[in-house]
């Protein structure tokens, strides 16, 4: 990936980006955003388009482990990188321990914010499989839920860590 | 909302990054975590023909010279910085600051180096929409200043909103920049000009390479806060940023360094305040005394939806509490490293 590129805008290049353990030859121009290619391109449509300018953490998706922000991350930039998104947590469609407690908490109300929580949260585990409240709040502060169902959201990463919290709905 | 056809350059070094830069003028922007550009872009703030992206360039880890001072390489995530162990121990103030900046996402992309080179924001200049049709201001080569319609032409009130800037300041940082004519040292404080219209004493082709924290003197103590409203993903009030060195044996200050940051077009450095500090006691009495003197000599200005006395009144008041933390850790009385204080 240490190779100089060169592309002119209005033309296309072809990457290889690995979405979900699987590779994707991908045409795509320089002003080509990674979130674009996801739901347009590659048809992967759990990764939301919000505010495209950083602010709400909707298109959060995890580019070689660590999160990042899909709307301000090239397409071109993310050659030949690993990219993880919701539908990469149920790979044979069965729920992942963190989206079966986002279930159990009620932590999903209109959905728009779950799939970048859902990666923030799978982001955090990996780093910290015990994080306390304060480490979850530090590691939710750029996903934004307007339905303000953030302390279902606090709890359901308890109970996905092995935390002790009550299930609300079982 | 589709950006526009750009071109795209992705240069193998820094010193290829520069070359593109040279070559390109002022038509190309340097993307290091795109973070701040990208979104500038959206709004038609930047409208740069090429985009220069480092994506490509790993930064090198954090080292620790022989003098003991700590280099870090300018495109070391802000995540990285803030869970590096060697800048926790080493530059705890730094570690703090750069877990302070935006989110979470953000920080994983962010880098120092942008961090620094950030441009400065204005509620005008950046929450402009797609659908607002409205004659540019003096940054955007304009004849007009919308939220200060007094300033005369060239004269540009945007605020220089980093985290990391005056905590580097105020550990009396230096970067390296490379650029057409070899590389250069420059310290952190003289890398900001006090313009809005361009923050940066940079040329065209200059790239920050890494960034040196000198390792701390004997009874160095460091107080950090981030004045904000939520503690997460915003711009703070004020940053204020202070290291200071008690002198041997005794409860005086040797010297201080108070800085403040996200209330000019640059961070400003509280000189009166600190000269008021060096040789007094480290008492309750010289702490609020330099905290007033702090809130007399800075000049904020009005920025997202904060107003100047709001501005001066919450410095005043944080101030303090910070002058406090680093006399403590100063003195000895405080052994705690890292603990985060924001709000």
């Amino acid at each position: 990936m240490d190779n100089a590129l060169r592309i002119k805008g209005t033309r296309s290049q072809v990457v290889e980006i690995c979405v979900n353990d699987e590779w994707h030859e991908v045409s795509v121009r320089p002003r080509h955003m990674l979130v674009e290619v996801l739901r347009e391109m590659i048809g992967l449509t759990g990764t939301k388009d919000g505010c495209e300018q950083g602010a709400c953490g909707a298109c959060t998706v995890l580019i070689e482990g660590a999160p990042a922000l899909s709307c301000m991350t090239l397409a071109v930039d993310c050659e030949g990188k690993h990219v993880r998104t919701v539908e990469g947590l149920a790979p044979d469609g069965r729920v992942s321990p963190i989206q079966q407690a986002f279930l159990d908490q009620g932590a999903v109300q209109c959905g728009f914010c779950t799939p970048g929580m859902l990666m923030s949260i799978t982001s955090l585990l990996e780093r910290n499989p015990r994080p306390t409240v304060p480490e979850i709040k530090k590691a939710l502060d750029g996903n934004l839920c307007r339905c303000t169902g953030y302390n279902a959201i606090v709890d359901a990463v308890l109970q996905a860590s092995g935390q002790g919290v009550e299930p609300l709905m079982k | 909302m589709i950006l526009y056809e750009f071109d795209y350059e992705r240069p193998a070094s820094l010193e290829q990054a520069s070359a593109h830069l040279r070559r390109l003028g002022d038509s190309a922007r340097l993307a290091a975590g795109g973070t701040d550009l990208f979104p500038g872009m959206r709004v038609a703030n930047e409208r740069p023909a090429t985009v220069v992206s480092l994506g490509a360039l790993s930064p090198a880890p954090p080292t620790r010279q022989p003098d003991g001072a700590i280099r870090i390489d300018a495109l070391t995530r802000l995540a990285a910085v803030a869970d590096s162990e060697l800048i926790r121990d080493a530059a705890p103030m730094l570690a703090l600051a750069a877990s302070v900046v935006a989110s979470c996402p953000i920080r994983h992309m962010a880098t120092l180096g942008g961090n620094l080179c950030q441009d400065t924001r204005c509620l005008q200049l950046n929450q402009k929409h797609d659908y607002q049709f409205k004659p540019d201001c003096y940054k955007r080569g304009g004849a007009v200043c919308y939220p200060f319609p007094n300033n005369p032409p060239g004269t540009c009130w945007s605020v220089h909103l980093s985290d990391t800037a005056p905590a580097l300041i105020a550990l009396d940082a230096r970067v390296e920049i490379i650029g057409g004519a070899g590389s250069r040292w420059a310290s952190v404080e003289s890398l900001f000009s006090g313009s809005g219209m361009k923050p940066l004493r940079l040329a065209g082709d200059e790239i920050v390479r890494a960034i040196v924290v000198p390792a701390p003197a004997a009874r160095f103590g460091w107080g950090f806060r981030k004045s904000a409203r939520r503690g997460g993903l915003e711009y703070g009030a004020s940053v204020m940023s202070v290291a200071l060195t008690a002198a041997e044996a005794t409860q005086t200050c040797r010297s201080a360094r108070i800085v403040i940051g996200a209330i000019r077009e640059r961070p400003v450095r509280a000189l009166q305040a600190e000269q008021m500090l060096s040789g007094a006691a480290l008492d309750a009495e010289t702490i609020a005394q330099a905290a007033a003197a702090v809130a007399k000599e800075i000049s904020p200005l009005p920025h997202h939806g904060f107003t100047r006395s709001y501005i001066r009144d919450d410095i005043r008041v944080k101030i303090a509490r910070v002058l406090r933390e680093a006399a403590d850790r100063a003195l000895g009385a405080d052994g705690q490293k890292g603990e985060a204080d924001r709000g």
